[in-house]
């Protein structure tokens, strides 16, 4: 099959998604929830039937307009300013009068300073840029041997920053739809697609680096689409058994790590797509001169 | 012996360790499990209910006001002091860390009461010496001549049940007691002390009664429930053998009549007679001692126009003198140098040292003065003086005094003393109910994912399919007996982990039996197809797990730096899981398969490439067939 081919058609799909998450990003950045900012974050289950923006209403009503509700299964998160336990007592009985005579379960209850948040951030920046250099590190080694080992680290990190930006577009689009806020289990699961992304990229890269030493006459394109074939039932198989159990958890585990299960479904179904349609496709791009030509076509200083 | 048999041997026995550890809920002797959790695993907070603070000290400079990291010892200290207060609160058992150069993490599992969990840890004990005086008179100058109407000797009627009646008022009040026949009742309890007065029931002896005005009535009650109250906390004192009982305040009647009368007595010996404004005390004995049993000589006694004075004798008096744990510098237990007596040191600075100098001056020597010393308004101990102490350095010696209390009043004399002031940082709290509602969850979902990849398994790989399967089972077994025993805590984080683990090893079994499926469709032998499989496959499933295992790695650091617990078991869980993983592929799947491959089985070939994978491409095969 002619991957290499195709290879601006996966660029343009790629293009398709990424572009979208990626102007709510710069309009709207994510949602950031306690863990990020610092506050407090309850999780409520009523008793009654109550509703989103009822609730948004009601702790209006009680002094909290900035209040950012999210639901997670049967449980509403309700991320508000710092509280102290008395005050949380009071707001939970608050609304227990107006919206759910019938009771409230109060189920968890989060505190984090503003002081232990910033930290947070800037360890969160500091852990995924010393993810993204280890990694290209290690591929730039792991390939040693192949011809330019150098453009198979970028083409990782390339197709890492394809998925990271895939899961926080997407993101950033429920956080202004749904209230979706991040947390640090959000970056733990955006760190762990990282490493699903490169684990699935380097065993395509694996076979290239083996049938490049195979078929030393052949055009890398050709190896490259023999390459993606002979693991494509490798990369489909790993993908769906491991969505088999992450669908499982989000079906039938529990509401709270629900957002977590989600950044994983979409970085495997990502990472499985990236490791073929871009990675791989920029490699041969890289060996083909794609991006001069790209740049002589629109450049006018290229054009002479 | 083939190399395979020794493998499974090995696998076998891994196996059968590893169920032990997990079927014993707790293994005493390497201190590992617990009773009450599943598998005895250690879970985390969000799966058992529980909370999670997190505390910030900070050394604050008294003259320029601004703060600073605390020393090592500092924070050791701090942590003990609040080990030792949760310990104390019956709070249950805290798990106290230090995390970083100036936070301790505090994690209370099973506590609802959060609010009071916060209180105890946060405030700061207060250590207060004061100034006891024992026995101090003091004069009811607040009750003089114009609230007495009269002063005078009679006998009240009793009724059946020992009470007196009166006919004012039908109302029945219990009896005074007498010193003599109640100064230990069994029950400290006031009510009961009406019953365990049998003389006063059997005879009418005479009584001293006192009537006041209204106001004076009023006031004269208050005193006698003051004394009362201390009579009670006397005998509650007495009961408990560690304290030296202090005896109670005691009311000095002082009667000027024909004979002059002085008698003390216990607040409980002193009964208001119904609802009127009269006070009956128990007649004191005269001067040989004797108890009057007749009306006439009682009132012969008092004579016409009686007058009385009360002076209240006070048990004890704690006077502030303004020394509290700031200004000790330390505490410590010690041993007299030449009897080797355990003893306390206690160093004052320079202030504390001025005024328990002056104190001390002042009432060295006395057996009614003492120092006492109270944390959080509890008494710890009241040691006499015998000397001037102005050097700042003083001892506390004691007769029941051992190695274990002098330590023990050693750091809560510590304690006291200015733990750095700490502020909340962080708080994690999940209510038991959500905690076994996700740990439920998460074990029904782990089972249907496992077994979803198991089903998928055995039927697109077939029998090394069910090799596989059998190796992801052993797997998982394998990764829990490690959490067990390491022990690493499993939250909500570490399932998802072991999920994604779990994906990784099924990843490398793919990785294997296509690379197998080539090897077979290529004409070779089951043997080598399986030994050139796995061969082939290594560099990759090497690479991938070990970009994964550099990020767990950096989570791990990212962790530390934050002790973010959910983040640190996330990252071991999936390191563990990844190595274990690669074990699980590597040496179980291919042992089985091996010796799958030594029996009459392998021949059926079909078994081992079914139908779906003719439809691979067709380079496969060639590419496989070349390298042949």
């Amino acid at each position: 099959m002619d991957f290499a081919g195709k290879r601006v058609w996966f660029y343009l799909l790629s293009l398709s998604v990424i572009v979208p998450g990626v102007i709510f990003l710069i309009l709207f950045w994510l949602q950031p929830g306690i863990d990020f900012t610092g506050g407090s974050e309850m999780k409520l289950r009523f008793a009654d039937d109550v509703k989103q923006s009822d609730l948004r209403v009601e702790l209006a009503d009680q002094g909290h307009p900035d209040a950012r509700v999210q639901i997670a299964g049967d449980l509403y998160l309700i991320h508000t300013k710092e509280l102290t336990e008395g005050e949380k007592g009071e707001l939970v009985e608050a609304l227990k009068g107006a919206l759910s005579p019938d009771g409230i379960e109060d189920l968890a209850f989060d505190f984090v300073s503003p002081v232990v948040a910033s930290e947070t951030v800037t360890a969160a920046m500091w852990a995924v840029l010393a993810a993204v250099v280890g990694i290209f590190f290690y591929v730039w080694w792991a390939f040693r041997n192949v011809p330019s080992p150098f453009r198979y680290g970028t083409a990782a990190i390339v197709a890492l920053a394809h998925d990271t930006l895939i899961v926080m577009g997407i993101f950033a689009i429920l956080g202004q739809v749904a209230d979706v806020e991040v947390n640090t289990m959000f970056l733990i699961a955006l760190l762990t697609v990282i490493g699903y992304s490169v684990n699935d990229t380097i065993v395509v890269f694996d076979r290239v680096r083996e049938n490049v030493q195979v078929y030393p006459n052949r055009e890398l394109s050709d190896v490259v689409n023999i390459s993606i074939s002979e693991s494509l039932g490798r990369s489909l198989n790993t993908s769906l058994t491991l969505l088999f159990t992450l669908l499982a958890m989000i079906l039938f585990g529990g509401p709270t790590i629900r957002a977590f299960l989600l950044v994983l479904v979409i970085g495997v179904v990502s990472g499985t797509y990236s490791s073929i349609g871009i990675a791989s496709q920029l490699v041969v791009s890289w060996e083909e001169g794609d991006f001069g030509r790209l740049y002589r076509r629109v450049s006018p200083f290229g054009a002479r | 012996m083939r190399r395979y048999a020794k493998t499974l041997i090995v696998v076998a026995v891994l196996l059968t360790l590893s169920v032990l550890i997990l079927g014993f809920q707790r293994i005493d002797f390497i201190d590992r499990g617990s009773e009450d959790t599943l598998l005895g695993l250690s879970l985390g907070l969000d799966l058992q209910g529980g909370s999670y603070l997190v505390y910030q000290a900070e050394e604050i400079d008294p003259v320029t006001g601004e703060g600073s990291v605390p020393s090592e010892d500092a924070m050791e200290s701090l942590k003990r002091s609040i080990e030792r207060r949760v310990n104390a609160s019956g709070l249950g058992l805290p798990i106290i860390q230090r995390m970083g150069d100036n936070r301790l993490l505090i994690q209370l599992a099973g506590v609802t009461d959060i609010a009071r969990a916060e209180s105890i840890i946060g405030e700061t004990a207060q250590l207060v010496f004061k100034h006891r005086r024992l026995e101090v008179p003091r004069d009811l100058d607040e009750i003089d001549a114009d609230d007495i109407v009269d002063v005078s000797a009679q006998v009240i009627p009793v009724d059946e049940q020992g009470r007196l009646s009166t006919t004012t008022d039908p109302a029945l009040l219990p009896l005074p007691a007498f010193p003599e026949t109640m100064f230990f009742p069994e029950t400290s309890t006031a009510t009961s002390t009406a019953t365990s007065t049998p003389i006063a029931m059997t005879l009418s002896l005479p009584l001293l009664v006192v009537e006041f005005t209204d106001g004076g009535a009023a006031k004269f009650a208050e005193v006698v429930d003051r004394l009362s109250l201390s009579f009670i906390e006397s005998i509650t004192a007495a009961s408990d053998t560690s304290f030296a009982p202090a005896p109670p305040s005691r009311l000095d009647v002082s009667v000027e009549g024909e004979t002059p009368l002085r008698f003390e007595v216990t607040g409980l010996s002193i009964a208001q007679i119904g609802a009127t404004n009269r006070f009956a005390f128990p007649f004191p004995a005269d001067s040989v001692g004797n108890q009057l049993t007749e009306l006439g000589p009682a009132q012969a006694m008092l004579g016409v126009n009686p007058s009385i004075r009360f002076t209240e004798i006070q048990a004890q008096v704690d006077e502030p003198i303004n020394l509290t744990g700031d200004d000790l510098a330390r505490a410590y237990p010690s041993q007299q140098s030449q009897s080797g007596t355990p003893i306390i040191v206690l160093e004052f600075k320079s202030r504390g040292a001025q005024i328990f100098g002056e104190l001390t001056a002042e009432i060295a020597g006395s057996l009614t003065d003492a120092i006492a010393i109270f944390l959080d308004d509890e008494e710890l101990i009241s040691p006499r003086v015998t000397t001037a102490i102005t050097a700042g350095n003083a001892i506390i010696q004691g007769r029941d005094f051992d190695v274990e209390r002098v330590r023990d009043i050693s750091l809560l004399l510590e304690s006291g003393k200015l733990p750095i002031p700490i502020t909340q940082v962080e708080k994690r709290t999940v209510d038991a109910i959500l905690g076994a509602d996700s740990l439920r969850k998460s074990v029904i979902a782990g089972v249907i994912g496992l077994g979803l990849v198991v089903l998928f398994m055995v039927l697109y790989y077939r029998l090394p399919g069910l090799a596989a399967a059998l190796a992801l089972l052993i797997y998982v077994i394998l990764v829990l007996a490690i959490f067990k025993m390491i022990p690493v805590t499993l939250d909500l984080s570490g399932v998802a982990a072991i999920i994604l683990s779990v994906g990784m090893a099924v990843d490398a079994n793919i990785l294997i039996f296509e690379r197998m499926k080539e090897e077979l469709r290529a004409g070779r032998t089951l043997t080598s197809a399986v030994n050139i499989g796995f061969n082939r496959a290594w560099p990759a499933i090497r690479d991938g797990n070990v970009s994964t295992l550099i990020t767990c790695g950096i989570l791990f650091w990212f962790a530390d730096q934050l002790g973010a617990s959910l983040v640190q078991s996330f990252s071991a869980a999936l390191a563990i899981g990844v190595v274990t993983s690669m074990f699980s592929a590597i040496v179980i799947t291919r042992t089985l398969l091996r010796a799958v491959a030594s029996t009459n089985v392998s021949r059926k070939v079909r078994l081992f490439v079914p139908a779906a994978g003719a439809q691979l491409p067709q380079q496969a095969s060639a590419t496989a067939a070349q390298r042949s």
